[in-house]
């Protein structure tokens, strides 16, 4: 995926077709994080109505990026073959929304993983390969419009 | 010169009524983001800059003490500006907890 060009709010960004099916995969696999994983204290010391009110923003949040996605993925004309490219363009606020998929999946996937340490991966097998598919795919569509915003991955060293 | 005697009137103060809810809202909690080695480096700079509104170079400031010290203070506010804050954060799937300051 590059970004074609881009106009006030507007970016144009053009893949090939395995792009864009791998794209579609991803979208589809969210949400990935369990509802039960956002916490409001790491200690404990949140009230239990907060955390009551956290859940349910989660899930209210959740709810809309999923109608959200399917909008998104049903949209006819969203895609557009032009000269053997499929192009398609994103607000900003879309761009935002699809970030948050993107990493809900991203880390949805490595909770699922055991929540490895970077250098130490478990290996890849038939029941979890799926969870390596979607870290690094999601990885890949996070970096490619985080760029468009003018993020350079190349000033970094790693993950955070 | 005869001294004048003021009478003396305090007011009538009624005690103030404390509550657990309203001294928790008032005191400073603290916004922390703790260090998920997933998130890359590049997101996570660009969720503090939206969350706060801050500059890239504040933003990646506090990025590279979540990297190298494991978490970060990114704001202390009240209850209800701290909650906010977590949940913004949470909404990009970034570990964010809120703590009382101690």
């Amino acid at each position: 995926m590059k970004l074609i060009r881009a106009e006030k709010d507007q970016f144009t960004f053009g893949l090939n077709q395995r792009e864009r099916e791998l794209l579609f995969q991803i979208l589809k696999m969210f949400p990935l994080i369990p509802p039960s994983h956002h916490q409001l204290s790491k200690t404990g010391k949140a009230r239990p109505e907060d955390q009551r009110l956290l859940d349910e923003a989660v899930a209210e949040q959740r709810g809309e990026n999923a109608k959200r996605v399917q909008a998104f993925l049903d949209e006819p004309g969203k895609f557009r073959e032009i000269q053997n490219e499929i192009q398609f363009s994103l607000a900003l606020a879309e761009i935002e929304w699809l970030l948050q998929v993107l990493n809900d999946v991203r880390v949805g996937a490595w909770l699922a993983l055991g929540e490895p340490e970077e250098f130490a991966l478990p290996k890849i097998e038939k029941n979890n390969a799926r969870y390596f598919f979607a870290m690094e795919v999601s990885g890949h569509f996070q970096v490619e419009l985080l760029a468009a915003l003018g993020h350079d991955q190349s000033n970094y060293f790693g993950k955070s | 010169m005869p001294e004048i005697a003021v009478p003396l009137a305090l007011p009538h103060v009624t005690p103030e009524k404390k509550t657990r809810s309203k001294s928790k809202l008032d005191s400073a909690w603290l916004v922390i983001c703790w260090n998920d080695p997933v998130n890359l480096m590049v997101y996570v700079t660009h969720v503090f800059q939206i969350v706060f509104g801050w500059k890239r170079e504040k933003a990646e400031f506090h990025m590279k003490q979540v990297h190298n010290l494991g978490k970060s203070v990114l704001a202390r506010a009240t209850m209800e500006k701290a909650e906010h804050y977590v949940h913004q954060l949470q909404k990009y799937a970034l570990h964010a907890t809120m703590e009382p300051e101690e």
